[in-house]
């Protein structure tokens, strides 16, 4: 007879890891299934090593480019990022789609960006009157937040800003020369530009040492110094004893008994190649907003028939994206020929301009709710402006170090609406190597985006005007979609099972021992990044489904 | 506060982190990846007599690394020859199939364009004459019609070499750049008393 566990977990990242640790902490039996192999700092991690010390200067192996995933997947980490599973994208979607199937997933790269969402977001379909709400109230919301920001460590400062609820601070990072010429442009123009809210220790926390400033946190951090399951979740699970962490192990679908009820998960052991099933009271899916879904329409049976927990016919629908995109760049002439200084921190991470726009009045632009912005720039580790740099020879050279302080960029960060032409679905031709179909992305960014986008250009246009900079253009068009790894909505949550795959708990509605700890429950996107909020909501998911355990609705094993 | 880093060394000891590392199974196994040691000051030396080009012949090898110095030459501070910088370039080509055709072809156009103008190739012209041939391919204001393909093989050749040079050690000197040092603190702007950086003290260069 196999092993029965309490809970299966799909997934290590931010949903899993919280879920694992949770779990096991209060004394269940779980069998967590990851796609991927367990990293090694000493090995995966080249993040303090100097370009010249890798092959190709850190650029990467040119013959690689066409699989790259751009600015994460690179030589530092290589072979990490996951290539072996392809997917395909309907005619006119372009989707990039950087995953991570590492213990710990995008966890251990993150931008460690973490605002909490309030009412604005989560009432934001009645605010706009495009979309909708979300079934739950900030105040519900707001302890777990608390709990995940003394959990996890976050850095800020406590800002009073309408569209963005305070929480429980690490010191801030300081500001630096850019950062304070750019801040007076704003109060100029009236944008706000504030310290992040940022899941790195500028104090230790709990035996994790403070951040060592190095900079190059998006591959990899060896003190585990910010947020990362790895290093902050998964062995405090480990430790309870109550944890099977099984590698290389590829969901492939929920398993369900005679009455629909999950009963396990089947897996593809990527070692062997043999598929395997793990049997247990609780599935709970966190694979990712989008292979979570794939997972879920992949489980196919008599009952569910399109999919588990697809009565509503929702699942893999609702995707929404974070256009990302550069609303404008140019550099400080103040700052031309001063000396170099480490503006390199926390991977230039450091500001941002918290969302400002349709507060008062949510119809007061062209479109409606609104979006954050973040600032880059300073001495880099490269200079990657040389570029913009006309000429050649000695003066060209003496230009490139005057200006090696002063870049300055802006990204956007705007939610796309819910939209029925943008979903997930499986294609019905092309499976992976194991025999699995392959997720098949359809996606346009919508008007209410494109119209932000146009909006921060001018707006950082004016910021930039402000501080007595120079501007040197925005670009045309918004990054890819999928480029912010911020995906949502292919499990959406709300109260009406007819219309939401879950219900405000993360529990499906159709089978109650069936959970979804990722972003894939978020009804709609926000201007904010989704980590933290994964975070909480699990954290939130997983009392519920305790309480559950307590009070009959599952049985123990 | 600005300017505290400390050595890595410094920092392990002060942070105990093997030992808190050993106590972590959320990863394979702990083993700091400082092996590796950062600690000598002095660039290493760049081996340039004894290279065979990978990809290109010796005669256009000479004529990528004379474009090398041309774009970031040796002034007061060393430049693209010490940093060996046509050596990555070769070596980045012969690794990019794309690149191969348009760079080979781009360094045959060269030599032709200079027999045209100066009647001899281009590692054979005055300095002069060579700045002269790229002008036209480097500044928007000077661009003539019909040297579009020259002014592409110009913005190839000026991205490796400014990627090979600002990659390597002596690039990083070049910058005074602060990378991938460490601090105690996050490093914060000095100039606590102009936040709009108006009465900074001159340019330093």
């Amino acid at each position: 007879m196999p092993k029965l566990y309490d809970a299966v977990v799909i997934g290590t990242g931010a949903g899993g890891g919280m879920a694992i640790k949770t779990l096991c902490e209060a004394g269940l039996k779980v069998c967590a299934i990851n796609a991927g192999r367990r990293l090694d700092p000493s090995k995966d991690f080249r993040h303090h090593r100097k370009p010249w010390d890798m092959k190709f200067r850190g650029f990467g192996d040119p013959a690689k480019r066409a699989e790259s995933y751009g600015y994460m997947d690179n030589e530092w980490v290589e072979g990490v990022w996951e290539h072996e599973i392809p997917f395909t994208t309907a005619p006119g979607t372009r989707w990039m789609w950087p995953r991570c199937f590492a213990v710990g997933g995008k966890t251990n790269f993150w931008g460690r960006s973490s605002a909490r969402m309030g009412d604005i977001d989560f009432r934001a379909g009645s605010l706009s009157g495009a979309g909708i709400d979300w079934p739950l109230e900030y105040r519900e919301i707001a302890p777990f937040y608390s709990r995940v920001e003394r959990m996890i460590g976050v850095a800020s400062t406590v800002q009073n800003r309408p569209s963005n609820p305070d929480g429980e601070y690490l010191p801030a990072f300081n500001f630096r020369c850019l950062d304070h010429i750019l801040q007076q442009g704003g109060q100029k123009v009236g944008i706000p530009y504030l310290p992040d809210r940022i899941a790195q220790l500028t104090r230790s926390l709990e035996g994790s040492p403070p951040c060592h400033f190095c900079g190059a946190c998006t591959t990899g951090c060896d003190t585990g110094s910010f947020f990362s399951t790895p290093w902050r979740f998964l062995p405090r699970a480990e430790a309870t004893g109550n944890l099977d962490l099984r590698t290389n192990a590829l969901a492939k679908n929920v398993l369900v008994d005679e009455n629909g009820l999950a009963s396990g998960v089947a897996y593809i052991d990527r070692k062997t190649g043999q598929e395997v099933e793990v049997r247990s009271r609780v599935v709970v899916v966190a694979a990712s907003c989008l292979e979570s879904a794939r997972i879920m329409l992949n489980s196919k049976s008599r009952i569910w028939p399109e999919g588990i927990a697809n009565s509503s016919g929702q699942l893999g629908r609702n995707l929404c994206d974070h256009l990302y995109g550069q609303s404008a760049e140019g550099y400080l002439p103040q700052l031309l020929g001063q000396p170099s200084v480490p503006d390199n921190v926390g991977d230039c991470q450091i500001a941002w301009m918290p969302r400002w726009q349709n507060l008062e009045n949510p119809h007061k632009e062209k479109f409606v709710n609104g979006y954050s912005v973040y600032p880059w720039g300073g001495c880099q580790e490269y200079p990657w402006n040389a570029m913009s740099i006309e000429g050649f020879g000695s003066s060209y050279k003496h230009e490139v170090k005057r200006r090696y302080p002063t870049p300055v960029t802006f990204s956007i960060q705007a939610p796309s609406l819910p939209s029925p032409t943008n979903y997930l679905d499986l294609d019905p031709e092309v499976s992976d190597k194991y025999g699995i179909p392959v997720a098949r992305l359809h996606f346009q960014w919508d008007d209410n985006a494109l119209r932000m986008f146009e909006h921060s250009k001018q707006a950082c246009a004016e910021l930039l005007h402000a501080a007595g900079a120079v501007n040197e253009g925005a670009a045309k068009d918004p990054n890819m979609p999928g480029w912010s790894l911020h995906e949502t909505g292919t499990c959406r949550m709300g109260d009406d099972p007819k219309h939401f795959v879950t219900n405000r708990f993360g529990q499906t509605h159709d089978v109650k021992n069936l959970y979804v700890c990722d972003a894939s429950v978020f009804p709609s996107s926000t201007d904010k990044t989704t980590t933290i909020s994964i975070l909480a909501f699990t954290l939130r998911t997983c009392e519920q489904m305790l309480d559950n355990f307590r009070n009959g609705v599952h049985r123990r094993a | 506060m600005a300017g505290q880093d400390i050595k890595r060394r410094e920092l392990l000891r002060a942070i105990g982190i093997a030992a808190i590392a050993s106590h972590y199974p959320g990863f394979v196994k702990w083993a700091y990846a400082g092996a590796h040691d950062h600690a000598s000051n002095e660039p290493t030396p760049v081996r340039s007599q004894a290279y065979t080009p990978q990809f290109f012949s010796s005669e256009e090898f000479a004529r990528i690394e004379r474009l090398a110095e041309l774009i970031i030459p040796s002034d007061e501070t060393p430049g693209a020859r010490e940093a060996g910088v046509a050596e990555f370039v070769d070596f980045m080509v012969a690794h990019d199939t794309e690149q191969q055709k348009p760079m080979r072809a781009g360094l045959a156009w060269l030599d032709e364009q200079c027999g045209h103008r100066f009647a001899h190739p281009f590692l054979d012209v005055s300095e002069a004459q060579q700045v002269s041939l790229l002008e036209p391919l480097a500044y928007n204001a000077r661009y003539r019609a019909g040297e579009e393909a020259g002014q592409e093989f110009f913005r190839r050749v000026k991205e490796l070499t400014v990627m090979g040079f600002y990659s390597s050690e002596i690039g990083y000197r070049e910058l005074d750049n602060p990378a991938s040092r460490f601090y105690a603190e996050s490093p914060a702007c000095p100039h606590v008393n102009d936040p709009a950086h108006q009465h900074l003290p001159p340019p330093r260069w």
